[in-house]
């Protein structure tokens, strides 16, 4: 296990402190879950953003304009 | 040929000349519901008493010379998703016993306005979250997967138990099952199509569109569909516009982009080889093909699972945790695993995002739409968990769906699916068109040329 791997009792703490208690019997599933989600998402951390903001609102009438530049 | 037989444009003009009524037609199709549908199970609910009142207005109407246009006296199927007055959504999930939609979704309110008669609610994975819709047999082979998650619509418009259907789309939730079935599917531009009364996944890419047995017949679906709703932030502000495709099957001067990276990799020999076809076919219309590189590949999925799981974990926040156990196992640990997903993460991918449908934009300045593989595997056997490649790489069923499509959800671009050929097990390979914003026009004559030069599309067997 990688340190960045969450035991299941840190699973259901994290759980915990977002407000979703979880019955015993769902902490090893949901930490390995949460583990495999988080070693999809983690490779976005080799981007180099700078500037870049988020795309939060999303607007084709937008990305037309900036084509026709 | 029955009735239940007739693609949307044929039916259409059948009625419209009146060598078709809306209640032949509504009984057809109804019958053919009744014959097949214990095999498919692709309804959650068939509306049958409704479709036959629905019918008989439209048949007096038209009589009485009001027409309404294309859609009148047309049955469709709804993914089970898609709000319609009186009637439970159920997301084909227990989580909502009980429910019964108050009010029309907008899309539900225009395909009504355009005359269409409801079939039936279809089924989805549920809530969306998942490529394979266990419930429903593929329409080809009923042992086989109907892919997801607007698997139930597709298999309805595959096997006749309707003339059209409505999916979502989030991360290719229209465009798989419309290929693993052998019908078209077009997931419009991100806002082009109002989601208001439509329950969600993930509201930045979510997407709502046809699925038809022709692209003509997406065509008129669509032109029903689009048009702003402020009651959908992301609705756009676009005109009113006839997207029926024109006759004709002159591709010269269309540059038709033709991925080096990416969309070919890990694809299925038959479907690599279908797809190449299908291309050349293109440019047998006078289509000039040009390679182009596809940016930002090793990003694709992170970002697609950046920004849907937070956002599929937020819109259930309250049901996850007075009854969760009323979800399905696959559903439900992805939903409690995405409450440990922090913020950084999804603002990394939003930003990842920005940066992608830069790329994107640069890429389709050179060219008018690009042709690939809609999914790269046909429609696997039920339960079937992984796909294995050449090479040895083995890869989970539903990432292998979902990797051809989620890029046309990320930059929001629109994407059509069009069936081009069976492999050698007579399971449908799907060709995807995808193009720039707002230019489901090009993606449609390009699809309707290919759709013209080939055999007329037949029903799946169904049983």
């Amino acid at each position: 296990m990688s340190s960045a791997e969450l035991t299941p009792a840190e699973a259901a703490r994290w759980a915990a402190r977002a407000g979703l208690p979880l019955p015993a019997d769902r902490h090893a599933v949901v930490a390995a879950t949460a583990d495999h989600i988080h070693s999809v998402v983690a490779v976005l951390r080799e981007l180099d953003l700078g500037d870049t903001p988020p795309a939060l609102a999303y607007r084709a009438e937008q990305e037309t304009h900036d084509a026709a530049v | 040929m029955q009735p239940y037989e007739l693609p949307l444009s044929a039916a259409a003009e059948a009625i419209r000349a009146r060598q078709l009524s809306p209640v032949e037609l509504a009984d057809s199709v109804l019958q053919r519901v009744e014959r097949v549908e214990p095999h498919l199970r692709a309804y959650v609910a068939v509306t049958a008493e409704h479709a036959r009142r629905a019918a008989r207005e439209a048949e007096d109407e038209i009589a009485a010379g009001r027409h309404r246009g294309p859609l009148h006296g047309i049955p469709m199927a709804l993914k089970d998703l898609i709000d319609v007055a009186g009637v439970p959504t159920s997301a084909s999930s227990r989580v909502r016993d009980g429910h019964r939609a108050r009010a029309d979704s907008t899309v539900a309110a225009r395909l009504s306005a355009a005359g269409a008669l409801l079939i039936g609610k279809t089924h989805t994975h549920e809530f969306a979250y998942g490529l394979t819709t266990p419930q429903t047999g593929n329409a080809w082979d009923t042992g086989r997967v109907a892919g997801g998650s607007s698997g139930g619509s597709a298999v309805a418009v595959a096997a006749g138990t309707a003339t059209f259907g409505l999916g979502t789309d989030t991360g290719g939730s229209i465009r798989v099952p419309a290929a693993l079935n052998g019908v078209v599917g077009l997931k419009p531009t991100y806002g082009l199509v109002p989601r208001h009364g439509v329950t969600s996944l993930s509201w930045s890419l979510d997407h709502v569109g046809p699925l038809t047995r022709t692209v003509e017949d997406a065509a008129l679906v669509l032109t029903a569909l689009a048009g702003h709703d402020p009651r959908d932030p992301a609705s756009l502000t676009t005109p009113a516009t006839d997207y029926r495709p024109t006759v004709g099957t002159d591709l010269t001067g269309l540059r038709v982009g033709v991925p080096r990276n990416y969309y070919f990799e890990h694809v299925d020999v038959e479907v690599e080889a279908a797809v190449r076809c299908a291309i050349d076919q293109l440019a047998a219309l006078g289509a000039h093909l040009v390679d182009v590189e596809i940016p930002m590949t090793r990003y694709i999925q992170a970002t697609q699972w950046g920004l849907m799981v937070p956002e599929a974990t937020a819109y259930h926040e309250r049901t996850l945790r007075t009854v969760p156990e009323l979800y399905q196992a696959d559903v439900r640990v992805l939903l409690e695993a995405g409450e440990l997903m922090p913020a950084g993460d999804y603002l990394r991918a939003q930003r990842a995002r920005t940066l992608m449908r830069r790329e994107w934009a640069r890429m389709l300045r050179e060219v008018d739409l690009i042709a690939a593989p809609a999914v790269p595997a046909t429609a696997v056997k039920a339960g079937q968990e992984t796909i294995t490649w050449a090479d040895g790489t083995v890869e989970n069923v539903s990432d292998a769906y979902v990797r051809l499509s989620s890029p046309a959800n990320i930059t929001g671009v629109p994407a059509l699916t069009v069936p081009v050929a069976l492999d050698a097990a007579g399971l449908p390979i799907g060709m995807q068109l995808l193009g720039r914003p707002l230019a489901e026009s090009v993606l449609l004559r390009a699809g309707h040329a290919y759709q013209q030069t080939r055999p007329a599309p037949t029903l799946a067997p169904a049983v």
